[in-house]
């Protein structure tokens, strides 16, 4: 995973100075914005594989940062949030960002958040047939769910569903971008349809539903499909 | 259950005996005449009752010296009287106060129409027994039946005695129980011939007369009719009380229009019998038409006649309309009235001979409705007084004599000229001015005047007084009569015009007042404004009592009053608890100089306080133009005063919420504040963990330095909330010692170098500086603070500069910055809580906005002050912010002793 540069967006001078040498760390390269202006001037000249975004910025909000990125790229974004803003948590990943870390956070899991989102950036680029999540195989044009091999019965909703979040594996989705995408934009508020057909699928696909390894719920934000 | 089950118990008879539950229980002994032996059934059944395991008590008991009835009293608990002074002497009354103490199951209560002697609490024993019952004590009483209000007038006819001690039939319904007792007619005179009755009023005359048989038998019949009529509405409560179907009263409702003649009041007593006898409802209503002007006198009986229908149990309406049947035909279809009542004087009015009578017009149009007509009899409709017009005044006699001097003068003098067919004209004018401007009495005497110098002067033989032709007397008679009628007509204008004006004046005071109100924001303000107020308009000291939590204390007074004595403040807190006026002329503590209102409690609305008057040396009472501006003022009082009591609430809800707000914003402040060293610190400890070896060791050395600054940023932070905390609650203690301040400011620079400052920084001092005395550590904070204030806001590259100098006996400690400074807006509340100034282009905008604030805390608590400029004196931009400490007399050179101390 050499060659990698990370975007590194905040205000925060005491941020900047331990990311830098943890990144390099991992075989990063990281490049440091401390305002939105810059993390966009960057984003365009210097192309980076990903981006670290604060959402607190002195110029400009970070979710407009995201916006205007999304304007133009789908490069990963991974937002560095307070634990309580969830509503602000909510609206970044509604408008595209990937996945979000609480802050203070430790090292070890942001360099996980950043290795997933870029894992699966790539997975979603390849269009594969049959997906895979654990012990489970989708096989998207025959419509079909395997557990090891074994069929699985599912309705048609609950194969799109699965599907979603499966396509998105390791990514944090909002109860509003799954109700979209599944049940289409009139049901964007309907969450209590998305807490009944999760609790279905998994009786159907988890081998223990009251711990769930495929399908974890992020409170109070979404849903992700575990690895 | 649907609701219009027609067996579903009637709610209102359900809450009647809920009402009567929590009530003490009422027993009447209702007998026909004194001595047919109420006194002694009312003590058997009492007797019965004790020894049955009841808490009786005899409350007041009159045996008259009969020594059965005393051996009956003999083994009962009797309340001792009191000693109530009246006239020089001691009165032995009931005592009320000590009933209420004892409260007994059972209280006997002899005589329930007795009057008390002035100074008691109430004027009537019958109300005194009301608070007993509400106070939850069951009583039983004696009375009879000549004493019934309603009753009254038919007891006069039948024995030609006025009985003067009535109880109102309203006092007679609210008995639970009540019980004939009877005698027959002969055996009862018998009894009284044996000596046995006790007759109070010694006068034998009208005893004689009043023991008549004749008259004892229509006595009888009154007081078995009262009972029976008692126990049909008993049944009919029970029956409806239970839902038992059953053949109910047609539902009779009854109207009777009160009017401002004499017989209005024997109108109401008829309406009244005939209410019970149908057990109806019954309405007592006034039509007034608009622009009419009651004379005084017809306003007091019509008064009268409504307060008489409100004590006998009638709900009274008062309506304005141009035409009177009508208006009165349509409350009656509004009200479902089935019987209209009115009076009719049997001696017509002139003006009932045009318009035709009420009576008339009501059978006319009455449609369904029964009419009932009660002719008044001829002294009591002759008994209603023709009010002699006022005297008229010296001027007016003068303006008239001098009138018809005039009109004599202008006569004399046109008749040289031309021959007038009638000089008798212009003496008319003589008569037209005072009848205008004067009133009747210098009209006719204008009009003699008028007559004679048109005799004298112009009829043959002229300069004589004789009348050669009768038909001159024509004359006269013209005068009179224009005299009359014009100076009644103006007279009346006259009077609509005063009073109007009377009216519009109390309006505008009303109105301001109102405006007034509306501009004050305490209660206080608003009370004294009212007392003002109503010392203005009657004339007489006012008080205004407000209630907090409950008790009674002056809120304003006018004159200004402190306190007023004690009957007085029971009266008003019995009017306050009651919500009943007390006081002068009203049934409760009359004897007291203040006449108290309840303030609020209509409505639902809670009861403010209590509006008091004194009364005046002439009347306790209130005329009704005052009443009724008492009263309009009273709810402007009121509503100003829940306005007041409103608008501290909302106050104190904002204060609530403004706390909150600061709450809020102290912990999301804290909390960002706080996230950010953590995070640097969780941050480069995790990284130092996982991938210490990979990280060079230049760069692990700086990691670990950044988790050093941060925690110590950390300790900062904590540091400043503790001490605001402090400051707040003004548990801050100075540890004060001597400080030498160059020693502060280069501490404070070495902490924010310490702590990553890229500024350059430089220090300054006067020669010579003295040392301060202070808390060391909290100076380095306070300092501290500012100092970090600069770095954080100046810009990475700024020059800071520290100085110390002495101005006008005061140490003056200086940090200036060339950043860009503060924007004048924000620059007067820096030193506010949680106030921060815009990011800048500074490297950081983690204060948590306390910094400053605790700066000020620290160095006011010193003594000092602080103060913020910017741009910085003598600078284009930048800021500079001063603390100022106050210098102590210096210490010794030389370590003193007391160093050590």
């Amino acid at each position: 995973m050499t060659g990698v540069s990370v975007l590194v967006v905040d205000d925060e001078p005491a941020i900047h100075r331990f990311m830098a040498p943890a990144l390099a760390a991992n075989g990063y390269t990281a490049l440091r914005a401390d305002t939105g202006a810059q993390a966009l001037a960057l984003a365009v000249n210097r192309r980076p594989d990903i981006v670290v975004l604060d959402l607190g910025l002195p110029d400009m909000d970070g979710k407009e940062v995201i916006r205007r990125l999304r304007e133009w790229s789908d490069i990963p974004v991974v937002v560095l949030s307070a634990r309580d803003r969830e509503i602000e948590k909510i609206e970044a990943l509604d408008l595209g960002a990937d996945d979000f870390v609480n802050k203070p956070f430790g090292i070890g899991e942001l360099m996980a958040r950043l290795r997933a989102a870029l894992r699966h950036r790539m997975q979603e680029k390849g269009e594969t047939p049959v997906l895979r999540l654990g012990p489970i195989e989708i096989d998207i044009p025959r419509h079909r769910v395997l557990r090891e091999g074994v069929e699985i019965k599912l309705t048609p909703k609950e194969f799109d569903l699965v599907a979603f979040l499966v396509r998105h594996a390791g990514r944090v989705l909002t109860h509003r971008q799954i109700l979209r995408e599944v049940w289409g934009p009139a049901h964007e508020h309907d969450t209590q349809y998305l807490r009944v057909y999760v609790g279905q699928l998994r009786t159907k696909l988890e081998a223990d539903p009251a711990n769930p390894a495929l399908i974890l719920t992020e409170p109070g934000i979404g849903y992700r499909a575990g690895e | 259950m649907s609701i219009d089950d027609p067996s579903r118990a009637d709610p209102e008879a359900l809450l009647a005996a809920a009402e009567r539950e929590t009530r003490g229980r009422l027993r009447i002994y209702l007998g026909a005449a004194p001595g047919v032996g109420k006194t002694y059934a009312m003590l058997s059944a009492a007797r019965a009752v004790k020894a049955s395991g009841g808490d009786v008590v005899a409350g007041i008991v009159e045996t008259h010296g009969r020594a059965e009835t005393e051996a009956l009293v003999a083994d009962l608990e009797m309340l001792p009287r009191k000693g109530v002074p009246y006239r020089g002497r001691l009165v032995p009354e009931f005592d009320l106060e000590a009933a209420l103490v004892r409260r007994p199951g059972l209280l006997l209560v002899d005589e329930y129409a007795h009057s008390n002697v002035d100074g008691s609490r109430h004027p009537k024993r019958w109300q005194d027994v009301q608070e007993l019952l509400a106070a939850g004590i069951d009583v039983w009483t004696t009375l009879n039946i000549q004493h019934v209000e309603s009753l009254n007038d038919v007891v006069q006819r039948i024995t030609g005695v006025r009985v003067r001690e009535t109880v109102p039939d309203t006092a007679l319904q609210k008995a639970d129980e009540m019980i004939l007792v009877d005698l027959p007619s002969d055996e009862l005179i018998k009894r009284l011939a044996d000596g046995k009755v006790y007759i109070e009023d010694t006068a034998t005359r009208a005893v004689q007369s009043f023991f008549k048989p004749s008259n004892l038998t229509a006595l009888r019949e009154l007081a078995l009719r009262r009972v029976a009529a008692r126990v049909d509405s008993d049944l009919v409560e029970r029956m409806q009380g239970s839902a038992i179907k059953g053949p109910w009263a047609a539902g009779e409702r009854l109207l009777v229009c009160v009017g401002p003649d004499i017989a209005a009041e024997r109108v109401v007593r008829e309406a009244k019998r005939l209410a019970d006898l149908m057990g109806a409802t019954w309405f007592a209503v006034t039509v007034e038409r608009p622009g009419h002007v009651m004379s005084g006198p017809d306003r007091k009986r019509l008064e009268a006649g409504m307060r008489l229908a409100q004590t006998l149990g009638a709900e009274t309406r008062s309506l304005v309309a141009p035409d009177v049947a009508a208006e009165l035909l349509r409350f009656a279809r509004f009200e479902n009235i089935t019987q209209i009542i009115i009076g009719k004087a049997r001696r017509r009015r002139p003006v009932a001979w045009l318009r035709g009578s009420l009576a008339d017009a009501l059978v006319t149009a009455a449609d369904g409705v029964a009419v009932h007509v009660v002719t008044a009899e001829a002294d009591e409709a002759g008994g209603r007084r023709f009010d002699l017009p006022p005297l008229g005044t010296l001027p007016g006699y003068a303006a008239a004599t001098l009138g018809v001097a005039i009109a004599t003068g202008v006569g004399l003098f046109l008749s040289r000229f031309v021959a007038l067919p009638n000089v008798s004209m212009l003496y008319l004018l003589a008569v037209l001015l005072p009848a205008l401007l004067y009133g009747v009495w210098p009209a006719i005497a204008a009009s003699a005047l008028s007559f004679l110098a048109y005799n004298f002067f112009f009829i043959d033989p002229v300069d004589t007084f004789t009348v050669a032709r009768p038909h001159e007397l024509l004359a006269l008679l013209v005068f009179l009569i224009v005299a009359v009628l014009i100076s009644a007509l103006a007279g009346r204008a006259r009077e609509q015009t005063r009073i109007a004006a009377q009216r519009m004046r109390a309006t505008r005071r009303l109105y301001e007042f109102s405006r007034k109100l509306s501009a004050l924001a305490d209660r206080g303000a608003v009370a004294e404004a009212a007392a003002v107020e109503l010392h203005a308009t009657l004339g007489r000291p006012s008080v205004i009592l407000l209630s907090d939590q409950g008790a009674l204390s002056i809120g304003a007074a006018w004159p200004p009053e402190d306190r007023l004595d004690t009957a007085s403040m029971t009266a008003a807190a019995w009017a306050f608890d009651h919500g009943e006026p007390a006081g002068a002329g009203t049934g409760t503590l009359p004897s007291v100089a203040w006449l108290f209102r309840p303030l609020g409690g209509s409505e639902g609305g809670a009861r403010i306080g209590v509006v008091g008057v004194e009364r005046s040396l002439d009347s306790p009472l209130l005329d009704t133009e005052s009443e009724r501006i008492v009263g309009s003022l009273c709810d402007q009082t009121a509503a100003a005063l829940v306005r007041t009591m409103l608008s501290a609430e909302v106050t104190r809800a904002r204060t609530a919420a403004e706390t909150e707000r600061v709450r809020n914003i102290l912990l999301a402040s804290i909390s960002h504040d706080f996230r950010t060293p953590l995070a640097s610190i969780l941050g480069a400890a995790t990284s130092l963990i996982d991938y210490g070896p990979e990280i060079p060791a230049a760069t692990r050395r700086d990691l670990l330095l950044q988790m050093r600054e941060e925690a110590e940023n950390l300790d900062q932070m904590v540091r400043n909330l503790l001490s605001m905390t402090r400051l707040e609650s003004g548990a801050l203690e100075l540890h004060q010692d001597w400080v030498d301040v160059v020693e502060l400011m280069n501490r404070a620079v070495s902490a924010v170098r310490r702590r990553g400052a890229t500024q350059r920084f430089v220090v300054t001092s006067a020669p010579s500086l003295p040392l301060v005395k202070a808390d060391q550590s909290l100076m380095d904070q306070a300092l501290g603070n500012v100092v970090a204030n600069a770095v954080r806001y100046a810009g990475r590259e700024a020059r800071i500069g520290l100085s110390a100098t002495v101005i006008d006996g005061q140490l003056v400690i200086a940090v200036t910055d060339d950043g860009p400074g503060i924007p004048a807006e924000a620059l007067p509340h820096v030193f506010e809580k949680f106030v921060r100034a815009s990011r800048g282009t500074g490297d950081g905008g983690d204060g948590s906005g306390l910094g400053l604030a605790i700066t000020r805390g620290i160095v006011e608590a010193h003594g000092g002050s602080v103060s913020a400029r910017s741009p910085a004196p003598g600078q284009r931009n930048g800021t500079r912010v001063a603390l100022r400490l106050p210098l102590a007399p210096q210490p010794e050179t030389e370590p003193a002793a007391e160093e050590g101390a």
